[in-house]
């Protein structure tokens, strides 16, 4: 134990290192740039104060890819919760082919974005199986296909994302069922509690934690939806969400450093009002029980 | 006592009716994937041609023969070994230390941890960009691998873990008059198997999956991951999609293989972050 300081600082190094070098000054080099006019393409890198943030409040641009992202967000939290809850509850109890039903539902979670991407790319085409689909319950498809259209592009990559995420966030359910304690069920089955009665009474609440656990890791991802519509429309038809609008004035056209860090810095304090909000609820309702 | 039974039958039916309904809505896209890559190229894609249509593997064969895609899938396996026997390396590393040596440093050490995990990964495209450009390691394999080479989330699980096993094995192994780096590799990692398992899988997956960063970091042909590639690849020409779907697959097939293989790993690696909430 004589060498133990040094043994230690040499084990943590790498962290030090990494963290140091790919996220402290990162985060701190992104929070400088916000207040400069730097770009690549002339060189300039002079401090403007908060005039970065003072256009992108008036940029359209920008407010349009932050309605995006919050119309995507409101959107998939709400469904993928739901539908994962219901996935959840159908495989919960031990029953002949169980295992294949739960991994049939979690297989699209690992599979790469970009491919699922894609995959839905050619599904939501001009005449391709959606299309069909629609026109089979008598629905007229967007002309064009569904991922060209400003009525349904942004939707049809929130259905997918939906669909995407449902396996995953059922897992973590699962976790949160097994979690409750099999008495409070048989203490309901001698007082006479119909099925109903006991989802509302027992499951529901005692699944409080996890349910609001998923609503903020959900939460943080959802705001950061990017590959998706990198792959499917490139921003076009009205679907630019706040990273991607990042991505298309920081890195793939105009190289504008300072605005487009800017931007990430303010996406990053909606995203931490909206995290903070939930921890607080999350504490809240917590003392109550 | 006939009336129970019958309805016992009934709700069978109804319960495994819905759920293969489902199962059907979770697998078709990645079936439709897997069929379309089996069609001969050219040949149009609508539900009666995928019903009917030859299986095919020249798709397979077209790829293996063009550089476009044996580059990235190459890429993407070696990016994705280095990258997760580095992360089993360095996670259990700064794990243990912050498990055993209780300092202030460390302390402050597992803040950072956390305030990672809480830091959105967009705060970090532009800097990330313009510091790989200063330190020449844009578009090199240091940008695909050096900055991935340890994460928090391992070093949490694998803390955790470290942190139930009993320091009584550590003690007699001192005893006995072992070094502090032989305790660590010969005592103790072997013991943290099942954590560097979940932690070795998620981390592969995440990699092998990952899309954002790799394709902002790199800008030549040769260093492109398969994710990047097949995203350009679907960007720049005509849609060529049995050769996509193709290329689609191979991404898919090591997940598929990996996730039979080790299924008990990577679910018991989702719960873990749940239940610590």
């Amino acid at each position: 134990m004589r060498w133990s300081k040094s043994t230690a600082l040499t084990l943590s190094l790498p962290w030090l290192v990494t963290f140091g070098l790919f996220w402290a000054f990162p985060v701190i080099y992104s929070l400088v740039m916000g207040f400069t006019d730097y770009q690549l393409l002339n060189k300039s890198f002079n401090w403007i104060g908060f005039e970065n943030f003072r256009l992108l409040l008036a940029d359209p641009a920008f407010l349009s890819s932050l309605k995006n992202t919050f119309i995507f967000v409101a959107g998939t939290i709400p469904s993928t919760t739901i539908i994962a809850l219901i996935l959840a509850l159908l495989v919960n109890k031990s029953f002949p082919g169980r295992s294949l039903f739960r991994s049939g539902f979690f297989l699209p979670s690992i599979t790469s974005m970009v491919v699922v991407a894609l995959i839905f790319t050619n599904l939501y085409q001009r005449g391709g199986y959606v299309a069909m689909l629609a026109q089979m319950v008598g629905l007229t498809p967007p002309e064009f296909g569904f991922l060209n259209d400003r009525g349904t592009a942004l939707y049809s990559i929130m259905a997918m994302d939906v669909w995407m995420a449902a396996g995953y966030y059922m897992l973590i359910f699962l976790a949160g069922l097994k979690a409750i304690p099999e008495e409070l069920y048989e203490a309901a089955d001698i007082s006479g509690a119909g099925a109903i009665r006991k989802f509302f009474s027992i499951t529901l609440p005692l699944l409080r934690p996890t349910a609001l656990f998923i609503l903020v890791i959900n939460t943080i991802k959802s705001f950061q939806v990017f590959v998706e519509i990198f792959v499917m429309t490139k921003g076009s038809s009205d679907t630019t969400t706040a990273v991607y609008f990042i991505y298309n004035t920081g890195l793939s056209t105009q190289f504008q450093f300072g605005y487009a860090s800017a931007a990430a810095y303010m996406l990053f304090v909606i995203v931490a009002i909206f995290s903070i909000l939930q921890f607080v609820l999350m504490r809240r309702r917590e003392a109550l029980w | 006592m006939v009336r129970n039974s019958q309805g016992r039958v009934v709700s069978a039916i109804v319960r495994y009716s819905l759920l293969s309904l489902l199962l059907l809505v979770m697998v078709l896209p990645l079936l439709w994937m897997f069929r379309i890559s089996f069609m001969s190229a050219g040949s149009a894609i609508d539900l009666s041609t995928v019903l009917s249509a030859n299986f095919s593997l020249s798709n397979y064969a077209d790829l293996f023969r063009d550089k476009m895609i044996t580059w990235p899938l190459f890429n993407s396996a070696i990016v994705g070994l280095i990258v997760t026997v580095g992360n089993i390396l360095f996670c259990f590393m700064v794990a243990y230390s912050i498990a055993r040596f209780k300092m202030i440093a460390n302390k402050i050490m597992f803040v950072s941890v956390i305030l990672v995990l809480m830091i959105p990964a967009h705060i970090v495209i532009i800097p990330l960009y313009v510091l790989m450009n200063e330190t020449g390691m844009f578009d090199t394999y240091w940008a695909l691998i050096l900055p991935w080479l340890v994460n928090p989330i391992g070093i949490f699980l694998v803390k955790q873990y470290i942190e139930s096993l009993p320091t009584s094995v550590e003690e007699a192994a001192r005893i006995d008059g072992a070094g502090e780096f032989r305790i660590l590799f010969r005592v103790v990692m072997p013991l943290c198997k099942p954590a560097l398992a979940v932690l070795a899988i998620q981390v592969f997956f995440t990699n092998w999956n990952s899309f954002l960063f790799p394709y902002i970091l790199t800008t030549s042909d040769e260093l492109r991951t398969l994710p990047v590639a097949l995203a350009l690849y679907h960007g720049h020409q005509a849609i060529d999609w049995q050769h996509l779907m193709a290329g689609s697959a191979l991404a898919v097939i090591p997940v598929l293989v990996l996730f039979v293989i080790m299924q008990r790993h990577i679910v018991s690696g989702i719960t873990a972050g749940a239940i610590k909430q």
